[in-house]
């Protein structure tokens, strides 16, 4: 459903990705580990639309669509979500303001009726109780004043809502506590299915023993360096990255 | 870059806008200090402090055509349940009057209040403005229809007002003139809306002067939404006596060139003042706002917030003074401003200002001028939103401390007129 082939970005006049290829089936999980700086948000940020970033190199293609074609809006009509690792905040609007407009004009370009107040509000209460967000949070402005962990739910609960046939999720398990982390890993879990892809990314094996991944991928330098199954994630947390890091031949200038 | 007008030419724009609003009806006689400030304040020049982002002897070529045809334009808000009055350029043109005799209620035009109750009218009707500000002074030597609302110590007007004043398509001017008089103890709300066709060029210089008595209560919304090219020059005076609350809030929906003058004078001890506007100037327009407020008495409070974008090539200004006088102790005084820009080419000049003499004051002002917020921007996008409701929702947030202060009716217009403007609906 997704296929990432040698993708090159950069931004300004550095380059961050440097040949990434990646491919995900529909209906797999996969992570991206790597270290700090390595482009795991880089490369969420081009999937979704981000277009600070320039692509120099390379294709993307979405269920045989050519991804870098689509703005923003059309990427998430398509059926793509980031769940941000900074989300943003947004005075003045209100969450569920916030996310009726969005879901009433994704269906709206999908040529679809909008959905009825009654059952936008039937769908919020059911999403939120998958996640267990404070119905306060509901009416509060867009993360204004969320602490890390109500962000990081908040954004599972708009994935809940919009039900995306791609899902990243970029480190939405850093700064949840442990309760929350199964919270989180319990709504992912629940809207796995043939259908729906995710690609994880996270700094921490403790994820993946609750959202258990298909396929584990390491990036460093702006490129998949080395894949494996489930297990890898448990061999990283044990030794780091260097191993792997170093085994790469080194750039040519 | 200063302009300054010759004298002949600005004696001459006065004769000529005197001379129009004469032959197409004026009220009441031509205010004699006016007249005589006409010749001696001289024109406003861009080396003014107060005139420097305003330029006014682009108002010099104004050159009205004949009187205006007297239809009457649609009406607003109509969903508003509201004593209505309408005027087209300085006339009145239809509305019930509100008389409940000498010692009642009234409210219509100013036409008929002079005609019926003169002396009610005297000793406030003219404003500081008429002698210190040119254009104000030129609205005072030739005065033209607008609402009047006289309200008696301890009465409660039951209904808002809506006083609609319309600029017909074509080349005129127009000084109509709205007066408001709140007894001790009484109350009213009023909305003053100004209008144009697309059509319509030349000047609009209204003046609104409201006296609101000790513990009196006075809301008011001024909406202003000129298509065309139209300069617009308010003057807009209050005077508040003891214990007596103010809240007006003006929305510029739209305007080719605009400058309001608004003045608060807390003339009593405890006087409550609310003063909020918005504006969002695009292509390039020009709108400008200036507020003064004056606390001149002990135990005083005032809140004003503006907020406004100013988009493509467009200028925006606002100008804040808080005079708190000697002797006006214990006075709390908020002042805040917004603005964002979303063009490279807008500009906005924004300037507060605080003069106070008093010891014991709390006063407190903020004025930041912004970007729109891109992480927001995308942040939405990546949601499935156009972006046209992306833009039109942190619009909608960004001016809602504002604008929900207005009626549910007169809010949503605004916004209407806003997203259309900036062709996000
Ligand atoms: N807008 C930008 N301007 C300049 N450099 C940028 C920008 N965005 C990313 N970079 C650089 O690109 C590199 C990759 O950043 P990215 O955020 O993708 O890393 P990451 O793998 O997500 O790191 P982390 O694990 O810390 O979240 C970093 O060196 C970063 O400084
Ligand atoms: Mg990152």
């Amino acid at each position: 459903m997704l296929k990432i082939d040698n993708l090159h970005a950069r931004i300004g006049d550095t380059e961050i990705l440097k040949g990434l290829s990646l491919e995900l089936g529909a209906g797999e999980v996969h992570a991206i580990m790597g270290p700090n700086g390595s482009g795991k948000s880089t490369l969420a940020s081009i999937l979704a639309g981000r277009d600070d970033y320039e692509v120099t190199e390379g294709s993307i293609t979405f269920d045989g669509v050519d991804l870098l074609e689509l703005d923003a809006t059309e990427r998430a009509v398509a059926g793509i979500f980031l769940a941000f690792q900074y989300p943003v905040e947004i005075p003045g609007v209100s969450n569920i303001n916030f996310l009726r407009t969005a879901l009433n004009s994704i269906r709206e370009q999908r040529e679809e009726a909008p959905l009825s107040g009654k059952d936008f509000l039937a769908k919020v209460k059911a999403c939120a109780q998958l996640v267990e967000l404070d119905g306060k949070l509901r009416d509060r402005s867009v993360n204004e004043g969320f602490s890390g962990g109500e962000k990081k739910r908040n954004e599972v609960f708009q994935m809940a809502m919009l039900e995306p046939k791609l899902a990243v999720l970029d480190e939405t398990d850093s700064g949840l506590d442990i309760d929350a982390l199964r919270i989180v890993a319990h709504g992912v879990n629940s809207m796995r299915g043939a259908d729906r892809s995710f690609l994880v990314i996270t700094h921490y094996q403790r994820l993946l023993d609750h959202i258990v991944p298909d396929f584990v991928h390491v990036l460093a330098g702006g490129r998949i360096v080395h894949s494996g199954g489930k297990e890898l994630a448990l061999e990283l947390e044990e030794k780091g990255y260097d191993w792997i890091v170093d085994a790469q031949p080194t750039e040519q200038a | 870059m200063s302009e300054v007008a010759t004298p002949t030419q600005h004696a001459a724009l006065a004769a000529r806008v005197s001379d129009a609003c004469r032959s197409a009806g004026m009220v009441g006689a031509p205010y004699p200090g006016a007249v005589a400030a006409l010749d001696t304040l001289g024109y406003p020049t861009t080396r003014q402090e107060r005139w420097r982002y305003t330029r006014v002897t682009r108002l010099l070529d104004v050159s009205p055509t004949a009187a205006a045809p007297h239809t009457a334009p649609p009406a607003v808000v109509s969903g508003l349940d509201a004593l209505r009055f309408t005027f087209v350029a300085g006339q009145f043109v239809g509305g019930d009057t509100l008389d409940e005799g000498a010692n009642g209620c009234f409210v219509g035009p100013v036409s008929v209040a002079l005609a019926r109750y003169p002396e009610r009218l005297e000793a406030w009707s003219h404003s500081d403005f008429a002698t210190k500000e040119w254009f104000a002074a030129l609205q005072a030597a030739a005065p033209q229809d607008g609402v009047c609302i006289l309200v008696p110590a301890g009465h409660k007007l039951e209904r808002p007002v809506l006083a609609h004043h319309h600029m017909p398509a074509g080349v005129h001017v127009a000084q109509p003139r709205h007066l408001i008089h709140i007894g001790d103890n009484a109350s009213a709300e009023a909305v003053l809306w100004s209008d144009t066709t697309a059509q319509s060029e030349g000047m609009m210089n209204a003046a609104i002067t409201a006296a609101i008595g000790d513990g009196a209560h006075l809301s008011l919304e001024v909406v202003q939404d000129e298509p065309g090219t139209v300069h617009h020059m308010g003057h807009h005076h209050f005077t508040q006596g003891s214990n007596s609350k103010l809240t007006v809030r003006t929305a510029t929906a739209c305007a080719h060139w605009l400058r309001n003058d608004l003045h608060i004078l807390q003339d009593g001890t405890h006087a409550d003042s609310t003063f909020h506007g918005c504006y969002l100037p695009n292509g390039q327009q020009f709108v400008d706002h200036h507020t003064r407020i004056d606390h001149a008495h002990p135990d005083g409070q005032s809140d004003e917030l503006y907020k406004g974008l100013a988009a493509d090539k467009s200028t925006a200004v606002f100008n804040g003074k808080i005079m708190v006088h000697k002797d006006a102790q214990r006075i709390e005084a908020y002042q805040r401003n917004s603005n964002l820009l979303l063009g490279e080419q807008a500009a906005m000049y924004a300037k507060p200002e605080l003069e106070i003499y008093a010891d014991d004051v709390r006063c407190s002002h903020g004025c930041t001028t912004g970007q729109f917020d891109k992480e927001a921007l995308f942040y939405l996008r990546s949601r499935g939103m156009t972006e046209t409701a992306a833009n039109n929702l942190l619009v909608q947030a960004f001016l809602a401390e504002v604008l929900d202060g207005f009626r549910p009716e007169i809010r949503d217009y605004v916004h209407s007129v806003y997203a259309r403007r900036l062709g996000w609906s």
